[in-house]
């Protein structure tokens, strides 16, 4: 059970987590301060999940590959 | 104002021979001996390819005017475009190999074809190509208005920027005609590669130039127009716009015929899947030119005209050659995407307006050279609408994305959704269609953006009108492909492995 489990709830939570961290908590970053890399907070956060969201891809890809999904 | 001949001759230069490239690559007879062959590269191109040529078809000209324009006006909101862009892959992932390996297996080079073989309705499919069409003609007159822009700046008082437009497009359609789909993909690695170098170079050079450097240019933003460096927190445009313009736009992202287009010229389901991982890395550059905008603000004169705030602030800064390499990318990066959605749209007329509405028993010689020569027709569609009544498309421009995205359940819910059934779903479709369009009509969207309203509606008709016709759902190949035998083929062929591994 666990062992099937496991890596479909890793799969939905690495989906769901570019949505929330790019949509839902908008209103957490929507800031100027502090400036990183030379980019006002709020772009230093789309900057980052530009960088994130392909890893959480990447990982999906890796579980599923690891799983034997993908037969062709 | 008059242009800038050493700009104008490099851009004429570099586009004649992209253009002279792109009837090079199509010299191999076969590029142009089937449907599948000249619309979608019979399906052969690897990930590296299909990277480049989704890129090139996504990120065109209007991309790269139309979000500085937006940012030059209205601030950090025109920053949508980066989780839209993300956010259309991550849910990409999930379902484009899905749909190319049914694409694949009956030979489908059109979303409206795989409708068509889905619910086995050739009124929903007809639907589709005709959303399809409708949208896609005024988004190749954003593309030809791009170019138009450039040549307004650049070759005023040299040339007549009107016949300039309609040349380069009537090469553009010859070379589609005559190269298809490798046509675009091989001047699409040329415009990429163009499109990066030239952007970044932007983006470093030009804080330079104004600030002394990129640091010093975010604090004058930051001082002089704080506000423009966040998201507006009230106001007609607020979260709620910036979330559902972003989520809306990547649901629609791929039901655009030219985007389809392109995910069908792969190889196979891993390159695509691959892509979705690869693909996002282009916002890299997108993020940075959105910023450019914000920068045209702090240095233009206040009655620049938006939509010409990063042409304008590329000749005040340059000028001379470095102005002609600059127009010269936003050219090809409109005229290069016109070409793959002139493919997209003569392949949705031909195949699925033409032969399956009016003459369904056309050999595939005949359909071939029928589809080829739509290019003619759609191109010359958008620059007679594009020439003639610019201003009757800007709410057809407006909902592009609004429109497209209605056709979200039809292609992705069916792909997983083994009741789904064609009268549900040509329902919602039509009642997405009706309120997104009243929504917008009656200026009632409440600060959300107009397709929500539309694929809500969409939504709530498809779920509750299912139930109703369930009973007289039938069975086909392409539903037995997604939710029969394979995926009892597959769940053994998982098991086996499983024993083996344990």
């Amino acid at each position: 059970m666990n062992n099937k489990f496991a890596p479909k709830l890793a799969v939905i939570i690495l989906a769901l987590l570019p949505f929330v961290a790019q949509l839902l908590v908008l209103p957490f970053v929507n800031r100027m301060d502090p400036v990183i890399f030379g980019l006002p907070f709020l772009h230093f956060w789309f900057f980052l999940w530009i960088v994130l969201s392909p890893v959480c891809t990447y990982s999906i890809y890796r579980i599923q590959k690891a799983q034997g999904r993908f037969v062709d | 104002m008059t242009g800038n001949s050493t700009a104008f001759t490099i851009t004429a230069i570099i586009v004649l021979l992209v253009v002279m490239i792109g009837f090079v690559a199509g010299r191999n007879k076969s590029s142009r001996s089937s449907v599948e062959e000249w619309s979608v590269g019979g399906r052969r191109f690897g990930t590296l390819l299909v990277w480049f040529l989704v890129g090139a078809d996504l990120y065109t000209a209007y991309t790269f005017l139309a979000l500085t324009s937006q940012s030059y006006t209205a601030g950090s909101l025109a920053f949508f475009a980066i989780p839209y862009c993300i956010l259309a892959y991550s849910i990409a992932y999930f379902f484009l190999p899905r749909l190319w390996k049914v694409a694949k297996a009956y030979k489908f080079t059109t979303l409206a074809d795989y409708a068509k073989g889905r619910f086995d309705s050739k009124l929903l499919s007809a639907i589709i190509a005709i959303v399809g069409v409708l949208m896609l003609i005024p988004y190749i007159d954003l593309q030809l208005s791009g170019i138009q822009n450039t040549l307004q700046i650049a070759g005023s008082g040299i040339v007549n920027v009107k016949m300039v437009v309609i040349i380069s497009f009537l090469l553009v359609a010859l070379y589609t005609f005559f190269s298809g789909i490798k046509g675009p993909t091989y001047t699409a690695v040329i415009k990429d590669i163009l499109i990066w170098v030239v952007m970044l170079f932007l983006v470093v050079s030009l804080p330079m130039m104004h600030f002394g450097s990129w640091g010093s240019m975010i604090d004058t933003i930051s001082q002089k127009a704080p506000k423009m460096l966040t998201i507006p927190t009230s106001g007609p445009k607020s979260y709620l716009w910036f979330t559902t313009a972003s989520l809306v736009s990547a649901l629609a992202l791929f039901m655009w015929a030219h985007a389809a287009t392109g995910v069908f010229t792969s190889k196979s389901a891993n390159a695509l899947r691959k892509n979705a991982i690869l693909l996002p890395l282009y916002n890299v550059v997108l993020i940075l030119v959105i910023f450019l905008g914000l920068l045209a603000k702090m240095v233009l004169p206040a009655n620049t005209d938006a939509k010409f705030a990063l042409l304008e602030l590329v000749r005040v800064s340059y000028g001379g050659w470095t102005q002609g390499v600059v127009y010269a990318t936003i050219a090809l990066a409109s005229l290069i995407p016109c070409s793959i959605m002139a493919i997209g749209a003569s392949n949705l007329f031909a195949n699925n307006i033409y032969r399956d509405m009016i003459n369904p028993n056309v050999s595939p010689k005949k359909l071939t050279l029928f589809t080829r020569s739509m290019v003619f027709v759609v191109i010359g569609l958008a620059l007679i609408c594009g020439l003639m009544f610019p201003t009757a498309l800007v709410s057809l421009q407006l909902l592009g994305v609004s429109g497209m995205v209605q056709i979200f359940p039809a292609i992705v819910f069916s792909l997983f959704w083994k009741t789904q059934t064609r009268e549900a779903t040509i329902a919602g479709l039509l009642v997405g269609l009706v309120v997104t369009f009243t929504v917008y009509g009656t200026n009632s969207a409440h600060g959300i953006y107009e397709g929500a309203w539309g694929l809500a509606a969409n939504f709530v008709v498809v779920a509750v009108l299912n139930p109703f016709f369930v009973r007289n759902r039938q069975a086909n190949p392409v539903t037995e492909f997604l939710f029969g035998d394979q995926k009892a083929a597959e769940a053994a062929a998982q098991k086996q492995e499983q024993a083996m591994m344990s």
